[in-house]
């Protein structure tokens, strides 16, 4: 028994050798993870960029108002709800530099009521600058082919007509950012370049059915800030509205309810898609714009999970009636 | 025996199980903070041509169905699995459960009227059912019935139709009869030239005719009324007096599978505050469930699953579950 114990007992020099040997097994597994070890990763080209924060370009001031015009002509509507409102001089100063986020997601014409129209956005820039604005900027991220989108929804032209500068997205407008009180923004590219030196931010979206988030209006057009693989999102559409809402907060929101897409959102694609509802909706509150939005489409604010959502984070407020809209028919 | 362990050996081991703990801990901290926006291959191109397809480098030109005053206003594009919703954005969810397997766009412009253009969008479905299914679900009630393709309806801008496996949209910018023309040859041209293998819808006739509105028969591809484990349902509206009503029915792989699936869907409806109602249907197995003032029937018969959803009338619902049943007897069932 002595000797086999003996025999299994490991002196100082086995132990030395032992040692060395498992030391060199260990130092060559990781020389070679060292020299396989990609840094890259397949086919990326990981860029730390600084995050960063949108600003808060609301007025306290002017919160909670709204304006509900009724009439077929966007251009007087437009002008009619903005007066009821003190005019677009409540909101736009000599010297601002304006943003305009059109809805621009697709490269369809005018007609089928699937992107801003360019008539409103002509309008709404002439406005701007006549209020004495030095720069109103156009700008979206359709992704698929933004100049076609561009150009063939008639926004280019319009915009450029007006004076106003579109900004066609590149990659180097991208910055990623992160929704503080969100789960779904962290660290996520949104279109950052445009709004440089800008003071004043105006969401322009039409009404529009939509398949997966039942519509699609003020707060869902936001989803046009988002770059990288931004699908993703549609797994969980209502959050991802919701924290949108709370990264942008805008000076003033124009929901375009003149032609509304009832049916087949968000391309549409047949006339036989849209109603003429005739309403142009002007407010300082993102979540009641959207929440009057759906009365357009036949839904309530039930049906369309982010709204509450909204309203739960303090974003606005659903019962637009609390804001005492001002209504007025132009028709 | 056991042989005697040196502190030092044992020093050494735990060093080295630490050592791969802290590895462990620090790739699984890193695979937490993932971050898909950051690490996958650039899909942010702007300025890129048309994207690239799983199935095809290089896009079929659409001119080949071109009528010849049509000319192309932009190359064609090419649209996977993977990219599908940069091209229609929040629709793709609905092509994708439906088996979508390729998109082929262009546009095209009258050649003396650059301004009056169109957009063609051939949906490679994978199967009829898929085809018909994203056919149905989008279909404009407003709509011309037309014999092109396997189905297919116009409206004042635009043609949709199925094509076996294919679904087409030709979608004009304006609404004009001359451009309706050519839609309507761009669509003839496409069938013309574009072997698809069709494939029988058999369920369509499994519906009893009688109250049928012939043109409302949908199939939805999956999660019908909410439920995940119902795919491949086809409802059917009949009107009956005043009343409407939705009758929908699946072909399943087995007896058992469709007698589970009713069992399943009794359960769900349970859980979502349904009550569940004593049957006085001649059905065996059938089972009437009241949810938020509406009633839902289900039953089996063979291998297809059936009932009648969402009825605010128990007795109508009844005679239509009556009807199905029968009609499924008759059809050999």
């Amino acid at each position: 028994m002595n000797q086999r114990a003996q025999q299994h007992t490991t002196n100082r020099r086995d132990f030395l050798l032992r040692l060395l040997k498992g030391g060199i097994f260990i130092g060559a597994a990781c020389s070679l993870s060292y020299w396989l070890y990609d840094a890259a990763g397949p086919g990326v080209v990981r860029e730390v960029k600084d995050l960063v924060t949108l600003p808060d370009f609301s007025l306290p001031s002017l919160k909670g108002k709204m304006s509900i015009v009724t009439g077929g002509d966007r251009t007087e509507a437009i002008r009619r709800a903005l007066d009821t409102m003190g005019g677009i001089e409540t909101f736009i100063k000599k010297g601002d530099r304006v943003l305009l986020k059109v809805n621009a997601a697709f490269a369809t014409p005018p007609i089928l009521s699937a992107t801003t129209n360019p008539q409103l956005v002509a309008e709404v820039a002439h406005l701007c600058y006549k209020a004495g604005a030095s720069s109103v900027v156009v700008t979206d991220n359709p992704i698929n082919d933004p100049a076609s989108c561009f150009a063939l929804t008639g926004i280019e032209e319009a915009a450029t007509s007006a004076g106003a500068k579109v900004l066609v997205p590149k990659e180097s407008f991208f910055q990623p950012t992160t929704v503080s009180a969100g789960v779904l923004i962290q660290n996520w590219p949104i279109l950052w370049e445009p709004f440089q030196k800008i003071n004043k931010v105006i969401g322009m979206a039409p009404v529009k059915d939509h398949h997966r988030s039942g519509a699609s209006m003020i707060m869902k057009n936001w989803y046009g800030l988002l770059g990288g693989r931004r699908n993703i999102f549609h797994q969980d559409i209502n959050t991802i509205i919701t924290e949108l809402a709370m990264m942008v907060k805008p000076t003033l929101v124009i929901l375009d309810g003149t032609t509304a897409m009832m049916t087949n959102g968000p391309t549409g694609g047949s006339l036989s898609d849209l109603k003429q509802t005739n309403t142009m909706i002007v407010s300082t509150d993102q979540v009641a714009a959207d929440a009057f939005g759906a009365t357009l489409l036949g839904k309530t604010v039930a049906d369309l999970l982010y709204i509450p959502r909204a309203e739960s984070a303090g974003l606005g407020t659903a019962d637009y009636e609390a804001l005492s809209p001002v209504r007025v028919n132009v028709s | 025996m056991a042989r005697t362990v040196s502190k030092t050996e044992i020093y050494v081991g735990c060093t080295i199980l630490i050592v791969l703990l802290v590895i462990s801990g620090g790739i699984l901290l890193k695979q937490s903070q993932y971050n898909p926006s950051i690490f996958k291959p650039t899909t942010f191109q702007p300025e890129s041509p048309a994207p690239t397809s799983p199935r095809a480098s290089s896009p079929p030109d659409l001119i080949q169905y071109a009528p010849k005053s049509l000319t192309a206003l932009t190359p064609p594009e090419t649209f996977g699995v993977e990219n599908l919703s940069d091209k229609i954005n929040g629709k793709a969810e609905l092509y994708l459960s439906a088996g979508f397997v390729r998109l082929v766009s262009q546009r095209f412009a009258i050649e003396d009227e650059p301004t009056a253009w169109m957009e063609a969008f051939i949906y490679d479905m994978g199967s009829t059912r898929g085809s018909y299914a994203v056919y149905s679900l989008q279909k404009r009630s407003e709509a011309t019935e037309l014999d092109t393709g396997d189905f297919a309806y116009r409206t004042e801008n635009a043609l949709y139709f199925v094509h076996g496996s294919y679904y087409v949209e030709i979608v004009a910018s304006i609404a004009q009869e001359r451009m309706v023309e050519l839609i309507l040859s761009f669509g003839d041209n496409f069938i013309r030239k574009t072997t698809a293998g069709s494939e029988a819808i058999n369920e369509f006739i499994l519906f009893p005719t009688k109250h049928l509105n012939k043109k409302s028969i949908s199939l939805l591809p999956s999660d019908a009324f909410g439920f995940q484990q119902f795919d491949s349902i086809f409802t059917a509206q009949y009107e009956v007096g005043d009343t409407e009503l939705t009758a929908f029915l699946s072909q399943r792989k087995s007896p058992a599978e469709a007698v589970r699936l009713v069992e399943s869907y009794t359960s769900f409806l349970r859980e979502f505050g349904g009550t569940e109602l004593k049957s006085t249907l001649n059905i065996p197995g059938a089972k009437l469930v009241e949810i938020m003032d509406t009633f839902e029937l289900i039953f089996s018969r063979g291998s297809v699953l059936a009932g009648v959803h969402g009825a605010e009338n128990r007795k109508a619902a009844e005679a239509l579950a009556l009807m199905l049943n029968h009609s499924l007897a008759e059809k050999g069932q």
